[in-house]
């Protein structure tokens, strides 16, 4: 029961729909998509990694500890590696919505 | 057939009023509800065919519609959707081996029930206005910019830091928010678990267990939050059994 809404009902509705609709992001594999499907799965492990991996190296940066030449090559490779993403995203037709699994109650893993 | 549990109750003398109450009732596909008793604790349950359990919205309305309804007359500890045993002796087993945790259990949330609260917020304004401060703290001498000389290397870096620091100063100021909520809530003296940063817009999920009596105090201070935080939308919920709060793991 709602006891208290700031909110309209509509909105409320709407949040809720997002909480707990989670077909888009749902891993559908059947023998016929097996590829794709697969390439969903592993893609959304590698984009967890490499914004784990960005959150890290940035966290560095903040703390000042890199040298000049050290924040140049991190800028590069960061760079480099959100490209190859892309490329590979555009490859297999994936958006960054699709690589965001929803955990349920846990909310969305990105 | 199978034996689905709904919910573990604290029945103490009371079994002939559940037992009154349960033959008014209905499980999961309009199935007769029972009690497996044992020192003043019951399971209740309904017989079902394991194969033919779907896990259906209707299904689980059903499977809460039970626990709810009991909740409001009796202590209980909702059991998971889909707790199947084999038969009536194996719930009696399950209920010796476990029965000094379930009556710890039944004692915590004891005249106490579960409420909900939802924060929303204005994602794209509230991450602008973190990206606008995020830009400034950039600026500042006390955390350098790395934009001393130009490469597309360092636009790139310096662009990520400016997201990385406002994703930290949005952490910061939900951490305010739940502080807040937990101050203002201190005198309820509630047990609470947070979530934070559930979807975009969820900022922060939180569930209390609190006493029954104490719902109109929770009410009154989920206005004056909103009162402070305008340009949040709160949604309280409840009350509830406690879902959240049951600490077992049945042996």
């Amino acid at each position: 029961m709602v006891l208290y809404n700031s909110g309209s009902l509509n909105e409320l509705s709407e949040e809720i729909g997002k909480l707990t609709s989670s077909k888009e992001s749902r891993l559908k594999l059947t023998p016929e998509n097996a590829d794709s499907g697969l390439a969903k799965l592993v893609l959304t492990l590698v984009e967890l990694i490499r914004k784990l991996v960005e959150k890290q190296a940035m966290r560095r940066v903040d703390g000042g500890l890199l040298t000049e030449g050290e924040i140049e090559r991190l800028g590069e490779t960061l760079m480099k590696l959100e490209m190859k993403m892309e490329e590979l995203k555009k490859y297999f037709n994936l958006t960054d919505r699709d690589l965001n699994i929803n955990l349920g109650p846990l909310g969305d893993l990105m | 057939m199978d034996k689905m549990i709904y919910a573990i109750l604290s029945v103490k003398n009371n079994q002939e009023k559940l037992n009154l109450i349960l033959v008014g009732m209905n499980g999961i596909a309009g199935a007769n509800l029972n009690m497996v008793s044992l020192d003043g604790i019951s399971a209740v349950v309904s017989d079902i065919r394991r194969g033919e359990l779907i896990a259906d919205k209707s299904n689980a309305l059903a499977y809460a519609g039970v626990i709810e309804n009991l909740a409001q007359q009796f202590t209980l500890l909702p059991m998971r959707y889909n707790s199947l045993m084999e038969s009536t002796d194996s719930i009696i087993k399950i209920l010796k081996r476990n029965l000094n945790e379930i009556q710890l259990n039944l004692r915590k949330v004891e005249n106490k029930c579960e409420f909900g609260l939802k924060i929303f917020c204005n994602s794209e304004k509230l991450r602008a206005e973190m990206k606008a401060k995020s830009v400034a703290n950039t600026k500042t001498p006390a955390k350098p910019a790395i934009e001393n000389k130009y490469s597309v290397y360092r636009d790139y870096l310096n662009k990520k830091l400016i997201e990385h620091r406002s994703e930290e100063l949005l952490l910061t100021h939900v951490d305010k928010i739940i502080q807040d909520i937990t101050t203002h809530l201190a005198q309820l003296n509630p047990i609470h678990k947070f979530k934070k940063m559930t979807t975009a817009t969820n900022i922060i999920d939180v569930v209390f267990l609190l006493e029954k009596d104490k719902k109109e105090d929770l009410i009154h201070i989920v206005k004056d939050l909103q009162n402070q935080y305008t340009g949040l939308r709160l949604m309280l919920t409840g009350p509830w059994p406690p879902y959240n709060f049951v600490d077992i793991t049945l042996k």
